[in-house]
């Protein structure tokens, strides 16, 4: 059992690196400031669907504060709040392990849109943005939210399937 | 009662717990700050070690294809780099002698050790090891940390113009806050840049003091009434105030209409820098000030 969820966590930080390092290489110059990758979020949206949003919650403050601390700019613990607050949100509303395709990228995309718009109403509790939320919702939520149900896609079979083995693990040790 | 029924009792108490301790976290976190702890230096030191095996080789792979994809300018971009070393060479010899005149005059003068040193400068190359580039928080983490010298509040250049400042400082890597969020209305916000027009340094005023992020401009306001400042001249840094080091590029004019009341001009500026895919920054360093 320790060895699966070392795997997710693993998996997750080196997801976390190759956001920060490499995709800023693939994307396209112009996309460049209208598509905020948060890959790492889309992969515990996963986590609260199939396996369990307590577990999405603890996964979704770490690796935002982790955010937080690398990228620390202004402020800690925006992505932290953000990240754990939407993965519990939206496990608590739509966890169904059995969720087919379809309703597991709706939850992509709200999910991106929950997270992006809970870090620009904390960033507007500080007073450190000035743009309208339409400005904002057009010029990069929607697109980020268009380029993360792509990701969402490509991700969907590996991690279901890694997720499966975590959870196939934890009912053999439970009656343990 | 269905509110106690959806969170009995004890989830509530940690709810409201945790939502205390973050706003806790976030409005000590975002006042100045002079040093980290220890846990996110860490933290930052282990992840930028990992992130540095990583985005230098894809930057050079990347860079491999638009090398090719640029091949066909390189005759004239080299016939103009000839022309622009031509010049130096020529400007460099009136830049020496001028240079001459200037210590002797100090030394004269009987100017202060600081004094002759306040405009001094080096830069420092640093690689670049992971960026983000989310529009309240863009930021770019740098291989150079406090065990090489750097300090928060430090300018960050790029071989266009200014990117930004350093906005924290761990061991072996730091952060630099980009102009994009350059923000009057932060109290934590950069500094406002005392700028002026290159080729009119002596005639020419402004502070630089935000980032329109719908526009992409940057804003200089208090510019007085009779600036020779007109569109398409080049802005660099004046120095003044002390925060910035005098002569670095931020960008050109793009418009200048007057301002709120009537009494000075805003200009629009468009920065030189353009704030994505970078791979070496350099990083300012002045002279120590007394604080």
């Amino acid at each position: 059992m320790r060895m699966r969820r070392s795997v997710l966590v693993l998996l997750l930080f080196l997801i976390f690196i190759l956001q920060g390092t490499i995709l800023p290489w693939l994307l396209p110059d112009a996309w460049e400031l209208r598509i905020i990758p948060n890959l790492v979020f889309i992969v515990i949206l996963f986590v609260t669907i199939y396996h369990h949003r307590h577990t999405a919650l603890i996964l979704g403050l770490s690796f935002g504060m982790l955010h937080d601390i690398v990228y620390y700019g202004r402020i800690l613990g925006a992505h932290s709040f953000a990240m754990g607050l939407s993965a519990y949100l939206i496990g608590l509303i739509f966890q169904i392990p059995r969720a087919p395709l379809p309703l597991m990228m709706t939850v992509v995309l709200l999910g991106s849109l929950l997270e992006d718009s809970i870090l620009f109403a904390i960033y507007s509790v500080f007073n450190l943005n000035q743009e309208p939320y339409n400005w904002a919702l057009l010029n990069y939520m929607l697109p980020t939210m268009l380029f993360h149900f792509a990701i969402g896609l490509l991700l969907y079979i590996p991690v279901r399937r890694q997720l499966e083995l975590l959870k196939k693990e934890t009912r053999k040790e439970e009656p343990a | 009662m269905k509110l106690f029924k959806l969170f009995n009792n004890k989830r509530l108490f940690i709810l409201l717990i945790t939502l205390v301790m973050f706003i806790v976290v976030m409005g000590f976190s975002l006042g100045a700050r002079k040093a980290l702890s220890w846990p996110e230096n860490f933290l930052r030191d282990t992840t930028g070690f990992v992130q540095s095996l990583f985005y230098k080789p894809a930057g050079y792979v990347a860079g491999f294809f638009q090398d090719i994809g640029n091949l066909h300018d390189l005759a004239e971009e080299n016939e103009r780099l000839k022309i622009l070393a031509a010049q130096y060479a020529r400007d460099k010899a009136v830049y020496n002698f001028t240079k001459a005149k200037i210590e002797d005059y100090q030394e004269k003068l009987n100017f202060k050790d600081a004094q002759k040193k306040l405009y001094d400068y080096e830069l420092h190359i640093a690689q670049v090891i992971s960026l983000t580039t989310e529009p309240s928080n863009s930021s770019v983490v740098i291989d150079l940390g406090s065990k090489d010298g750097i300090k928060p509040n430090m300018s960050v250049i790029s071989v266009e113009g200014m990117v930004g400042v350093i906005s924290q400082v761990s061991n072996f890597t730091s952060t630099v806050k980009l102009m994009t969020v350059m923000d009057a209305n932060d109290p934590n916000s950069q500094p406002p840049i005392a700028a002026t027009v290159l080729d009119k340094e002596g005639k020419s005023f402004g502070m630089i003091e935000s980032y329109d992020q719908q526009t992409g401009m940057l804003k200089m306001n208090k510019i007085p009434v009779g600036d020779p400042i007109a569109v398409g001249d080049t802005i660099i840094s004046s120095g003044g105030g002390g925060v910035y080091p005098r002569g670095l590029t931020i960008g050109t004019v793009k418009s200048v209409k007057v301002g709120e009341f009537g009494y000075t001009s805003t200009a629009l500026i468009d920065p030189t820098a353009d704030f994505q895919d970078w791979k070496d920054l350099f990083v300012v360093f002045t002279e120590e000030r007394v604080e």
